[in-house]
């Protein structure tokens, strides 16, 4: 008794002999997260923000390899059915155990999310066929279709406390509602915080939108606690002000400083960076199904993005290695293809995308619109790495084989809803892999929709292509491994051939910090203050 | 505008045409003088911008990313020597500057001018037929007056997108209801003056003594404040611009090139933000004093 005493006592001595900067860490974000619902849409800003409040069943680690997060283990029967055994002893922060109630209620509210944009998530949920829950940890999902990467995709659904509902019994019945008999939840209860209760390391404290959000340290949470008692993520979309507001002290951990602007951390003793290449392609999506398209003006009168020779000749119009030396400043990859060469599902050598405006030119004569036609591409202007630049230098070797191009760039909360409205013409995309595998951009992006909403939840662009379709399904359901690789090269070279998708490159996610920290790059580019520790003196 | 002329003993400034007393009042100030000539010659840049200017920067396919952030005297691939630098897209800032001009007066102007028109029509209108109309026009004025003009044309253009017409439209909407306001106060002073009692007692119709005797009559003071309302509309423009709201980054304003440039800043690339930024304030700055020693003469006389 005595010596558990004297341990306290000497733990309380060493909190309060702590810094006190090791009590908050202000952290400025590139890009804000548009909601604190964890389902509101599937955006890398919304999930990393997630992650701080909300556990999923699974984790990714900084290289997206998976670790037990809420569940504790996992099996597949080898066809369609997936244990999972669930961690005991864990409370939401209301003080509410977590249950599998909590998953059923989760995966229920995925499919019954009136105020989220696009299908996001429900991709996931919609293949189940039923869930069980024998006993309060243990959970059996059956799905319709074989799903090889169940644990993949879960790691990205974070889990909601049934408590934050009126319901009755719990269980998977969605005809019936789940079970719930008050409203669904919206995506205002949870920015206002009356219903962001989770079971992640920190507790949300407010969200303010365009000024920041303050988390503090989740004294119940099941794992090992953070150093940090509070957490300020400050949305400061330009790249200058954020590492001017570092050099100055304001923050202690920026996202995405400049590369341009490296030179000046690198000599300084007082500030550390790391460079992590990402696994987010850059890419536009080209509307590819409509006779009209808004933002195209021909004078036949037709779209002629639905011609592969037209499509084909705007890929070869565009410089990426310009791109990424000019642009960039380095800090990118060309892309050849959907995902970076060597990870699981890519094509081993992609024949490169070559710049050649000659031969660009020439196809739009075959096309038959040598003179070129309107368009404008479509942008965000604060969500990705150079963004807006990048569309612009795009429209100068557009408009360089004859396309009179212009660029409409605006800030994400307008540009995604309108995307996904299937507003524009051209549309530039960045997506990065939540499975760290192929199938993750070939099931979301260029399939035909199916009825379960499971592929082709993000075909803005209408695009079709049978082939590619039966491949595509085929792949996302073969659970042995080399055989599915096999099936998402073959997808992925149909998708190239066509062009209705035209990537550019992959981004490099770039932290910039005070040197008395330690941050760990994750390839999922992810802002994390877990990822940030203080450096043991 | 002869009204006072006519009277019997005058002194004898007050006999000088109202055009020469202006001219004079600039001419005698070394400052307004200098803002006058600078605005001319911004003006006159700004008008020849297409002949001068060594590229077209509106035009993409001129445009080289290779050329991009060269240093001011700096000669890229495209042969052209940038003597103000270039910006991320390669754009060669000297004619960006040019071009940026241009559109910065002819937004200024054309959003100033639709103001008037619909400002002056209200304000006269409200004066004339009092009652219910001027409690409808009045109560509209007020309610646009209540809200900082950037807030209503940041909504306004967040929801109708981006584009020159755009944007001066989003100014007229702003600017408007102060015109009314001047021109109503103005016309309410002049329905109160005896030669318009005359005019309505010879039951003259009432166009013809709105058009004829109260516009002609009130209207000077409101062409005054417009002339200042022109700088503060070139502002607008400029602030929206730089929010991201304005004219298309494809075509960009000064408030634009400042707002791209201002990334860079920080890099040490500094002519990207500071020469657009210099041509914005000398532009400002010369319609500024040449319109307020123009507010002020006016206000000497009344």
């Amino acid at each position: 008794m005595r010596k558990s005493l004297m341990v306290a006592a000497l733990a309380g001595t060493c909190l309060a002999a702590a810094p006190a900067w090791a009590q908050t860490l202000r952290i400025a974000l590139a890009s804000e997260p548009t909601a604190v619902d964890p389902h509101y849409h599937d955006l890398t800003p919304n999930n990393a923000l997630a992650q701080h409040i909300f556990d999923s069943l699974v984790r990714q680690d900084e290289k997206q390899k998976l670790h037990p997060s809420l569940a504790n283990s996992w099996e597949n029967d080898g066809k369609n059915r997936w244990t999972f055994k669930l961690r005991q002893g864990v409370t939401f922060s209301n003080g509410k155990p977590f249950t599998a109630e909590d998953v059923v209620f989760t995966f229920c509210r995925t499919l019954k999310n009136e105020t989220k944009v696009s299908d996001s998530f429900a991709d996931i949920t919609g293949n189940f066929a039923s869930v069980e829950a024998p006993d309060a940890h243990t959970l059996i999902i059956n799905t319709i279709n074989p799903e090889p990467l169940m644990p993949n995709l879960l790691s990205s659904l974070s889990i909601l406390s049934a408590s934050i509902v009126e319901h009755g019994p719990i269980s998977y019945d969605v005809p019936k509602n789940c079970g719930v008999t008050g409203a669904w939840p919206a995506v205002s209860g949870f920015n206002d915080g009356s219903l962001a209760i989770g079971t992640g390391p920190y507790k949300l404290k407010s969200y303010v939108r365009g000024s920041s959000i303050e988390l503090e340290r989740n004294p119940s949470y099941w794992g090992k606690a953070e150093p940090w008692a509070t957490v300020r993520l400050l949305p400061v979309t330009n790249a200058g002000p954020r590492l001017a507001g570092l050099l100055a002290g304001d923050y202690d951990v920026i996202e995405n400083p400049a590369a341009r602007d490296l030179g000046r951390i690198k000599g300084d003793k007082r500030f550390g960076h790391v460079v992590t290449p990402s696994t987010r392609v850059m890419y536009f999506q080209l509307d590819v199904a409509r006779d009209q398209s808004p933002f195209v003006k021909a004078e036949d009168g037709k779209n002629p993005l639905k011609d592969p020779r037209v499509r084909k000749a705007m890929s070869l119009a565009i410089d990426r290695d310009a791109i990424v030396k000019r642009i960039m400043d380095g800090a990118a990859e060309p892309a050849y293809q959907f995902l970076p060469t060597g990870m699981f599902g890519t094509l081993p050598n992609p024949p490169k995308l070559a710049y050649d405006p000659a031969a660009a030119k020439k196809l739009m004569a075959e096309a038959g619109y040598a003179k070129g036609f309107q368009l404008t591409l479509s942008s965000t202007n604060d969500r990705y790495i150079n963004d807006s630049q990048i569309t612009q230098a795009v429209a100068q070797y557009l408009t360089q084989i004859g396309i009179k191009t212009e660029v409409d760039a605006m800030t994400r909360a307008i540009y995604f809803p309108r995307r996904a409205k299937k507003e524009f013409s051209v549309a530039l995309g960045g997506w990065g892999s939540g499975t760290g595998e192929a199938a993750s951009f070939l099931r979301q992006w260029p399939p035909t929709p199916n009825d379960e909403k499971t592929l082709g939840g993000s075909n803005y662009g209408g695009y079709k292509n049978d082939a590619f379709d039966k491949v595509i399904r085929t792949a996302v359901t073969t659970l042995d491994d080399a055989k599915r690789a096999e099936l998402l090269q073959e997808a992925g070279k149909l998708v190239l051939a066509d062009g209705a998708f035209i990537p550019l490159h992959f981004e490099s996610g770039i932290w910039a910090f005070k040197s008395d920290l330690n941050v760990t790059g994750r390839a999922d580019q992810f802002m994390l203050a877990m990822s940030v520790k203080p450096v043991a003196k | 505008m002869s009204a006072p002329a006519k009277a019997p003993v005058v002194p004898a400034y007050a006999d000088t045409p109202l055009r020469e007393k202006v001219l004079r009042r600039i001419r005698n100030r070394p400052t307004t003088r200098g803002a006058a000539i600078l605005l001319g010659i911004l003006v006159m840049l700004a008008v020849l911008a297409p002949v001068i200017a060594p590229q077209n920067p509106h035009d993409l396919a001129a445009l080289s990313v290779m050329d991009n952030r060269l240093a001011p005297g700096d000669s890229g691939m495209t042969g052209i020597t940038y003597w103000l630098g270039s910006d991320a897209q390669g754009r060669d800032m000297l004619s960006a500057i040019l071009y940026g001009l241009r559109t910065s007066l002819m937004v200024g102007l054309t959003a100033t001018a639709g103001a008037l028109v619909i400002g002056i029509t209200a304000g006269l209108l409200a004066a004339q037929f009092g009652g219910a109309v001027d409690a409808v026009i009045m109560r509209v004025v007020d309610f646009m007056l209540g809200f900082p003009s950037i807030l209503i044309a940041l909504v306004l253009l967040a929801s109708i997108g981006r584009g020159v017409d755009k944007v001066i439209f989003a100014i007229v909407l702003v600017q408007w209801a102060q015109y009314a306001r001047l021109m109503r106060a103005a016309a309410l002073v002049e329905r109160r003056k005896e030669y318009i009692e005359a005019a309505l007692n010879f039951g003259l119709p009432t166009r013809h003594i709105m058009l004829a005797h109260l516009l002609p009559n009130s209207v000077g003071s409101v062409l005054v404040v417009a002339s200042i309302s022109i700088a503060s509309a070139i502002t607008l423009e400029a602030t929206l611009s730089f929010l991201g709201v304005g004219v298309p980054v494809t075509q960009p304003s000064l408030g634009l090139l400042i707002a791209n440039g201002f990334e860079f800043l920080l890099s040490g690339e500094y002519w990207i933000a500071v020469f657009p930024g210099i041509a914005l304030v000398l532009l400002i700055m010369s319609l500024n004093l040449v319109g307020d020693r123009l507010r002020r003469s006016f206000n000497v006389r009344s």
